[in-house]
């Protein structure tokens, strides 16, 4: 017998699947996940682009990107659990890239699938001399590295302005949780033990 | 040793009269209970939303507990706070909740309370702003003094959370 495992598998199949933003034309979003000091990513990308699209004429005014999110991590420690940041970027009416918003969202952590709409959040000018400047300018105000918007720390020196949601599924499974130790679903809802399928590695293909 | 993970979201807040508001939250737990890892306490962002009247903070939580007992199980504790145009701040509300019991993803909907002054004192809240705060906020999630206070009712705070528990089912617990 193999002996007991020291890490487990988190392995997230999903999709950045659409937005609403009410305001803007021409949207495309960046991703990436950020995670703990116990967390490695061991298939996947870590960070990505999605196309440009534009809106919907119809009245649902939906911007649509069906952008595949693949990633498989290993641990030792559900603390710092992966969080998926994403930040949507835009043309203003000078034709300049400008950030439209920023959000972050854990990965579920019970095996399944789950839908989740991230309200977006953009950060504010601190006068209204600087907010005509930076829209003459097209430099509007951004976080230098979009990680700041997974953690707490700093948060409280932030004034922004949310507009607009991304809608994002994810597809969830664990392995070597239980064995560990670690409940993520309710005991009297636990399946019926099944013998384990040796030999199937998630991520692999 | 049981562990109790908390991973999860602090989302937002509704039905405040005002936009602008950011939260300060803690964690409280009994003496059998240490935080192995994460803050236990922080501050929002102050959001000011475009199209909706709810605000949106997403403030991410991560917080790793070690028990030897089950009393004293974890509350979350906030208080949310109104931020004006000139950089005041106004207390909006007090609210705690426990951290759910059951392993998985639990969406809760915090409600938030504020004290009420004596007539006086809500004459020249409405035109000033302002208005009284707990001396002790300790009130807010113990019952042991409650019974002196007025208070008004406020918005909610909505939190996505993740429970994962860990060998609770060697000591024979069932949640």
């Amino acid at each position: 017998m193999a002996g007991n495992p020291t890490v487990f598998l988190l392995m997230v199949s999903g999709q950045i699947e659409s937005a609403e933003f009410p305001e803007f034309d021409d949207i495309y979003c960046r991703y990436c996940w950020v995670y703990g000091q116990d967390w490695v990513i061991t298939s996947g990308l870590e960070d990505g682009i999605t196309q440009v699209t534009k809106k919907s004429h119809d009245d649902r005014k939906l911007f649509v990107w069906n952008f595949p999110l693949e990633v498989t991590f290993k641990s030792t420690n559900p603390h710092g659990w992966p969080q998926l940041v994403v930040s949507a970027y835009g043309q203003d009416a000078f034709g300049r890239d400008v950030v439209r918003g920023y959000s972050a969202v854990h990965i579920p952590i019970t095996p399944g699938q789950h839908t989740r709409t991230l309200p977006m959040f953009v950060p504010e000018s601190t006068s209204k001399l600087q907010k005509f400047v930076s829209w003459f300018l097209g430099r509007r105000p951004e976080y230098v590295d979009p990680k700041v918007v997974a953690q707490g720390e700093g948060r409280e020196v932030t004034r922004v302005r949310s507009q607009g949601k991304v809608r994002v599924s994810f597809n969830v499974v664990t392995k070597d949780m239980k064995k560990l130790g670690y409940d993520t679903t309710p005991t009297d809802a636990a399946a019926s033990t099944q013998p384990a399928v040796t030999g199937i590695v998630p991520g692999a293909s | 040793m049981a562990e109790v993970h908390v991973i999860g979201q602090i989302v937002g807040a509704s039905g405040f009269p005002e936009h602008s508001l950011f939260c300060k939250w803690g964690v409280h737990a009994g003496g059998a209970w240490k935080i192995l890892s994460g803050s236990r306490e922080g501050q929002t962002q102050v959001d000011n939303p475009q199209d909706e009247q709810s605000a949106n903070w997403s403030h991410p939580i991560d917080i790793h507990f070690s028990t030897k007992g089950l009393q004293g199980w974890p509350k979350l504790h906030f208080q949310v706070w109104h931020q004006d145009s000139y950089g005041r701040n106004e207390l909006y509300g007090y609210g705690f909740c426990h951290v759910p019991t059951s392993p998985g993803m639990h969406s809760l909907e915090c409600v938030t309370w504020r004290p009420a002054g004596s007539l006086r004192e809500q004459i020249s809240q409405y035109f000033i702003g302002g208005g009284p705060q707990l001396k002790n906020p300790d009130v807010v999630y113990t019952g042991a003094d409650r019974y002196k206070l007025t208070t008004v009712t406020m918005g909610k705070v909505q939190l996505q959370l993740g429970i994962i528990l860990r060998n609770f089912d060697k000591y024979g617990i069932e949640c």
